[in-house]
């Protein structure tokens, strides 16, 4: 009933990596706390609460100011640890003496329903005042989930499966359904809880919610042993993965991520509202080219997605689309047993249904996915390996006979993805990494040759394993040239292959051109760093794929 | 000021040297005379002609490494004279027989802190404040983020880790010299009231302490791995090694944890790989470091053995505290 009890579940889950053990332990958490603090902790452990109430910075500050420490003394534990809520959690150890003997015990729902979001409601003064006095009465073992909550960075190894599983078990309900009921908004109340653990299966209730999302499985070699004919191919866009749908007459867009964007793309809601039909579609958001009928680039949808009522000429100047893959339910009827080749049909049908029938011409912000259609194995990897041309990052390839399930479920759907392009590039600098890859330096920045001189060129965190890190963290240590904060510049020596997805010409960096994912691919221990690649050739391979 | 080279006690090749009395402190590689801290082997190598240490850290060292070296013992306290310096050990509260070295030469004292913690720690002899006018000390963990709980505290932590897993071995990694005995000596007070077995490798330290007038629990030797499955609900003490090879895929049911200080930090409990990490050391945290420097009245202070940027910073502004660097 208490922060005490969730900091405790907090600390067990942390500290398990058995999935069997964590559904245990939640299991019993939610059996023995209130339902109102049930349903906040789903809302935490389910990282729905990413709300900054206090930045991490004022955090360091305020405790530098209350306890009179030098900031410079946090910042170089920052370093070590990786997240200034545990900084300030362990440096609160060292304070235990200016501490009240007797501890309060508050609720879940008191501190995050009350206490912390009143916090912004408060002038300077009595903010720090209420922030210390938290400090000072809560029990020691609570500060981290207090800071942690506090500054919005509150993440735990629990994924949304490992909720739904453990409250499928609580009451023996079907994993969908509890999938089901975990989508769409999740506000914290006393009947969200309730709704979830409810025994009596309502189809209704579920009408606000989207469903949840199929995805799709890297490819694997025993498909090419099947006919080319027990699947459908369709282009893998690059754009927001979405389920566009229409209840009772009410548009609403859910991206993947489970945020309603609506306000985002208005124009979208706008025009769909006008077609007669009830529906739920599954789809993907796109900037598009009308003129050449392509996708545009990722980046160009970025200007989109972070920016709420999008005035006109924004709409004009970075046109979307949405292009639906998969009909899900239509006039209320869930059809999502269906196989796919019989929801493909039903999605034709009703497509150019709304085509003739809208009075509102919706083909220019609404279209249904293209099939391509390889004629064996050998012509589906042309079409893969053409997908640059067309901006896409690959193929999808759906079984036919399928069903929309849920989840990454294995042999129904696979991505046919476009291999990354590579080149050999030296390591100029790093810099140390946050959260569990504190106190070591795992970012690291990328150059390639221009003439005599290394030009960086893309920075990457991902692709080593953590023995290489480790190494490589080694190496960095003994081989740095100068230090500037928490970057070094490193004697050129490291070469290593790293792939990415785009390049494209970019006036921000220095060498003019950007690249995205960039990630390690390999350590190249067996090249020197005359071995790397020049600037000249990554301008070749742009060159190549336009 | 002196330069580097005229301090009674320097860096050289990246050891401690008094030229002197040509003598090195725990050298990494063979010299003809060496004083032994404590027994740990980063602080220990073969091939010096003579080894100096107290009697525990001499027989410790024998039982580790065997008869075949040639070492001269000392009480703690007794002094003793090399080339007119007069040379004490202390205890430093790191294991049994860990010693500080004070070296005493005309008037000018110095003092080598060797490993060591402040904490109670009943298998081994309380840290004892010496002043000094120069003080060398380790800052394995020179920052404030280290605070450590009181040792009751974890091992109660470790008894709860245990107990609330019945149908698990519970696997608890620590060094197998000095951590292992006073786990053992903790963990034996707690309401854990099961069996513990302990890796050959500890079992042989157990018995040398015993051997040494140290009481500690018995615990029954790991004889036969395939064992460890089986023994759900009961504690195995094992050396962080034993962690790294394929060792552990042996096993399904078992739940792991690693005893040390850097356990305190989240993103290296987690990176660690084990289940659980118990925030336990037998080096000073960063408020015992203080201390000592304080209690050692030293005006000129030296660190090594760790990340000292901030405590350096940290004396000569807050405390004004001179610290000085012998570079490398």
């Amino acid at each position: 009933m208490s922060l005490k009890n969730f900091s405790e579940l907090f600390v067990d889950l942390d500290s398990s990596n058995s999935t069997n053990n964590k559904i245990e332990v939640l299991k019993n958490y939610f059996l023995s706390n209130d339902p109102i603090d049930n349903s906040w902790a789903i809302y935490l452990l389910t990282g729905k609460s990413n709300r900054r109430f206090i930045s991490g910075r004022y955090l360091k500050n305020l405790f530098s100011q209350i306890y009179e420490y030098p900031e410079w003394l946090i910042d170089t534990c920052y370093l070590k640890v990786g997240d200034s809520a545990e900084v300030i959690t362990l440096l609160l150890k060292n304070k235990s003496t200016s501490r009240k003997k007797k501890f309060s015990n508050i609720s879940l729902n008191e501190l995050l329903s009350k206490t912390i979001p009143d916090l912004s409601k408060l002038n300077e003064e009595e903010k720090n005042f209420k922030i210390k006095n938290m400090w000072e009465t809560l029990p020691e073992d609570n500060h981290l989930i207090f800071n942690k909550i506090l500054t919005g960075t509150f993440r735990v190894g629990v994924s949304i499966g490992l909720i739904t599983k453990s409250i499928s078990k609580l009451i023996n309900i079907d994993e969908e359904i509890i999938s089901h009921r975990l989508m769409g908004n999740f506000e914290p109340s006393i009947d969200s809880y309730k709704f979830l653990v409810n025994k009596n299966i309502n189809l209704q209730e579920l009408n606000s919610k989207p469903y949840p999302f199929l995805l799709a499985n890297t490819i694997e070699d025993k498909i090419f042993k099947h006919s080319i004919n027990d699947f459908q191919f369709e282009w893998k866009y690059d754009g927001i993965r979405m389920q566009l749908i229409k209840r009772s007459g009410n548009v609403s867009l859910w991206t993947r991520g489970q945020e309603l964007v609506n306000e985002s793309f208005p124009e979208l809601v706008e025009k769909m509202s006008h077609i007669k039909d009830d529906f739920v579609l599954d789809g993907e958001l796109l900037v598009w080219n009308f003129k050449e009928q392509i996708a545009c680039d990722f980046s160009l949808l970025q200007k989109r997605i972070n920016r709420k009522s999008p005035t006109r000429s924004i709409q004009i100047k970075y046109p979307i689309i949405f292009i639906a893959y998969d009909l899900l339910e239509i006039n209320g009827r869930d059809i999502r047993e269906i196989k796919l080749k019989n929801r493909r049909i039903e999605l034709e049908k009703y497509f150019s249904k709304w085509q003739n029938k809208t009075e509102n011409n919706i083909s220019d912000i609404f279209k249904i996915c293209d099939l391509i259609l390889p004629k064996d194995w050998p012509d589906a990897l042309t079409y893969k390996e053409k997908s640059r041309e067309n901006n896409t990052e690959g193929l999808i390839i759906k079984k036919k006979t399928s069903i929309y399930s849920s989840g990454r479920k294995k042999g129904i759907w696979w991505k046919y993805k476009v291999d990354p392009m590579q080149l050999d590039a030296v390591l100029i600098y790093a810099k140390g990494g946050s959260g569990r890859r504190a106190g070591l330096y795992t970012d690291y920045s990328f150059a390639l040759w221009k003439d005599q001189e290394l030009i960086k060129f893309a920075s990457a965190y991902s692709g080593l394993t953590n023995i290489e890190i480790k190494e490589l963290d080694k190496w960095i240590r003994k081989n740095t040239i100068e230090k500037f904060g928490p970057v070094r510049s490193l004697k050129p020596e490291m070469v290593f292959e790293i792939s990415f997805e785009k390049i494209q010409i970019s006036k921000r960096h220095k060498s003019g051109i950007a690249v995205r994912f960039p990630r390690i691919t390999k350590w190249r221990k067996d090249k020197n760093i005359h071995d790397a690649d020049s600037l000249e050739n990554a301008y070749k391979l742009m060159k190549k794929i336009s | 000021m002196r330069t580097k080279q005229e301090y009674l006690i320097r860096y050289k090749d990246g050891n401690l040297y008094c030229e002197l009395a040509d003598i090195w402190i725990d050298p990494s590689k063979p010299v003809k005379k060496a004083l032994i801290t404590h027994a740990h082997f980063d602080h220990f190598t073969f091939g010096c002609e003579e080894y100096i240490s107290t009697k525990e850290t001499a027989i410790l060292l024998k039982e580790r490494v065997g008869d075949n070296i040639k070492i001269k013992t000392f009480e703690y306290g007794e002094v003793f004279k090399i080339n007119g310096i007069n040379i004490s050990f202390h205890p430093s509260g790191h294991i049994l027989g860990s010693s500080q070295i004070r070296f005493i030469f005309a008037e000018e004292k110095w003092l080598i802190s060797g490993d060591f913690k402040l904490q109670k720690d009943a298998t081994c002899k309380q840290y004892e404040i010496v002043k000094t006018d120069y003080l060398i000390s380790e800052c394995t963990f020179g920052l404030p983020i280290f605070k450590w709980d009181e040792s009751k505290k974890i091992a109660n932590d470790i008894s709860k880790w245990i107990t609330n897993s019945p149908e698990k071995t519970s696997l608890l990694f620590c060094y197998s010299l000095g951590k292992a005995q006073r786990l053992l000596n903790e963990i034996s007070q707690t309401n854990f009231k099961g069996n513990i077995y302990s890796h050959g490798s500890i079992h042989k330290m157990n018995n040398s302490y015993k051997k040494l007038g140290i009481d500690i629990k018995d615990t029954i030797k790991i004889e036969n791995k395939k064992k460890i499955d089986e023994l759900k609900g009961n504690l195995i003490l094992l050396p962080p090694s034993l962690s790294k090879g394929s060792y552990l895929k042996n096993f399904k049911n078992i739940q792991t944890a690693f005893a040390s200080g850097w356990m305190s930090i989240r993103a290296l409990r987690k990176r660690s790989g084990y289940d659980k990490g118990f925030p336990i050391s037998d080096h000073a945290d960063w408020d015992g470091i203080l201390e000592v420097v304080k209690k050692s009245e030293a005006k000129n202070v030296f660190f090594h053995h760790g990340d000292s940027e901030a405590l350096t910073k940290y004396l000569r502004e807050k405390e004004s505290i001179n610290v000085l660097f012998f570079g490398k």
